[in-house]
């Protein structure tokens, strides 16, 4: 029986900028179809995809691109964004070893956390929700969030395994 | 677990990537902080260049969003026009049928009570109706109640305010009728088939040799005492095959349709003796009658119709011979003057009807048949 071909960096590289690049155009067109409350965040999904793949320091570097490009097309709190997306994907690649396994339902709680801090963090450097607003926002509307990002996230590792899981 | 790309490796990769994470940190922390001015140049600058694709890419989403909302709006508004239209459509028709009972009140004049109805209650509600007029108003039993649109059915219990009433649709509701051209004769009782069918009428007893095609309109013939004579009762759909092989049955489209049974006429019985012929439809004169019965076989009525015949045949000379005289003298000859007209037995006010088709002289009226009083035949009493 043939030994399995192994794959080059090349390959694996270009399938891992592939999916990135369709759960960014997901993040832009998808998402503002199904836009409510509680939203899919692809863009997370795709930096938290990303993050395993890639050192720490350049998972940072990651996130600082795409927080500035979410800040960029909701100037709100320009830079609020990026400093979220900079520590969860920073804390992502750290964590990788720990959660990224092959076991889905822990990319489910990783993804699922990753959307938890990453709101936490929005919010407080945001500043712009407050009181019984953030209660609401941080208790009900962020968790729900996070639910529906990591069902996605989970639903696009068992379909695109090839794009989304490194080992595959 | 695979490893991803990677560079670097050991305390060198471990401290590039605390720079890269400090710098990435500094670079947040700078544009969360810098003057609204810069904030928003920065912001546009990306949103023209590098972002311009997703700007576009997310502003064609929001696009399609809007359509889709748009298009709820659209059905939504859609469904409320079509939902007042309907409600107009029933207003409309409500005014057509309020219209219609005041022309049919109009062409009754007098010996008539408007009733309504009121909330059906009850097991066997499809064929009973109840009315808000009662013995208080003149309703008395066995009264015919009716629309513009012909025969709904008859009193059939009286109380003070209300009264129950029986439509064709009863099992128990029998009428004698006829077509409007006196050929065929029948008693219409309603069909008791299943589904759709239930709600018919059927003619049964028309002789074997009368044959009647689709269509025919079926009125009462006014022998009995509950109908008069000229009372639409239905419409003629076709003929049903039956044991029976010496008589016909029809099988009859209701002239009042159970959905558009609304405010109704109860008919009194001073009305009712005087007869409404030429209210609904001309029903041909009662000679013609007495000879289509005289056909029909039946030997006590044809015996009643043949005394009736000779004897208008004996007025009808005596009154020829007088009408000969009389034009001769005053004017041109029966045949070139207006139409003239017939006598209605089942009318008490002799109402009079043209008739092109005559060239005989005018006859004299000849006396209604007596209205009879009480209960209707066997098959009508419940």
């Amino acid at each position: 029986m043939a030994a399995p071909l192994p794959r080059s960096g090349a390959v694996v590289a270009a399938r891992a900028i592939a999916g990135f690049v369709l759960l960014l155009a997901a993040h832009f067109a998808v998402r503002p179809l199904i836009a409510s409350r509680a939203n899919v965040d692809f863009l997370l999904i795709a930096i938290l995809f990303a993050a395993v793949r890639v050192r720490p320091g350049f998972a940072a570097v990651l996130g600082l691109l795409a927080g500035l490009a979410v800040d960029a097309l909701a100037p709100g709190a320009f830079g609020a964004a990026a400093l979220a997306l900079v520590a969860v994907s920073f804390a992502a690649s750290r964590v990788k070893a720990v959660f990224f396994a092959d076991h889905v339902a822990l990319t489910g709680l990783f993804v699922f956390l990753g959307k938890l801090v990453f709101d936490a963090l929005y919010q407080a450097a945001n500043g712009g929700v407050r009181g019984m607003g953030l209660v609401v926002q941080m208790l009900l509307w962020t968790p729900l969030s996070a639910a529906l990002t990591a069902a996605v996230a989970i639903v696009l590792l068992t379909m695109f395994k090839p794009l989304y899981r490194p080992s595959a | 677990m695979a490893r991803g790309v990677r560079s670097g490796s050991g305390v060198s990769g471990a401290r590039l990537d605390t720079g890269l994470l400090l710098a990435c940190l500094a670079l947040s922390l700078v544009a969360l902080t810098m003057p609204r001015r810069f904030r928003d140049g920065v912001a546009a600058s990306l949103r023209g260049s590098v972002l311009s694709p997703l700007v576009a890419l997310e502003s064609r989403a929001a696009r399609a969003r809007a359509a889709i909302e748009s298009r709820d709006d659209l059905l939504a508004s859609r469904g409320r026009s079509v939902t007042d239209a309907l409600n107009v459509r029933a207003i409309v028709d409500e005014n057509m049928t309020l219209r219609r009972l005041m022309g049919l009140a109009a062409r009754l004049q007098d010996g008539f009570v408007v009733a309504d109805l009121l909330p059906r209650r009850g097991v066997d509600d499809d064929f009973t109706l109840t009315l808000n007029v009662g013995s208080s108003a003149g309703i008395q039993r066995f009264a015919p109640i009716v629309t513009a649109d012909g025969l709904v059915g008859m009193v059939d219990r009286v109380d003070v305010n209300t009264a129950f009433a029986i439509t064709w649709a009863h099992p128990a509701f029998a009428v004698s009728a006829m077509s409007v051209d006196n050929r065929a004769f029948g008693i219409v009782q309603a069909h008791l088939g299943s589904g759709v069918e239930r709600l018919m009428l059927e003619l049964k007893g028309v002789p074997f040799r009368d044959k009647l095609d689709s269509g025919a309109v079926i009125v009462s013939s006014g022998m009995g005492a509950t109908y008069p004579r000229g009372i639409p009762v239905g419409i003629v759909i076709g003929e049903l095959s039956t044991p029976e092989k010496w008589a016909r049955t029809y099988l009859l489209m209701p002239a009042v349709l159970p959905a558009s049974i609304g405010p109704v006429i109860v008919l009194r019985a001073e009305r009712g003796a005087r007869g409404v012929n030429q209210i609904w439809t001309n029903v041909a004169s009662a000679d013609s009658a007495a000879r289509a019965i005289a056909a029909a076989g039946d030997s006590v009525s044809r015996k009643a119709a043949l005394d009736e015949l000779a004897a208008r045949r004996l007025a009808q000379d005596s009154a020829f011979a007088d009408s000969l005289s009389r034009d001769t003298l005053r004017g041109p000859p029966p045949s070139v003057r207006a139409p003239l007209t017939r006598a209605d037995s089942a009318k008490a006010d002799s109402a009079r009807r043209a008739r092109v088709d005559s060239l005989r002289p005018r006859v004299p009226t000849v006396p209604p048949t007596a209205a009879r009083s009480g209960p209707p035949p066997v098959r009508e009493q419940r």
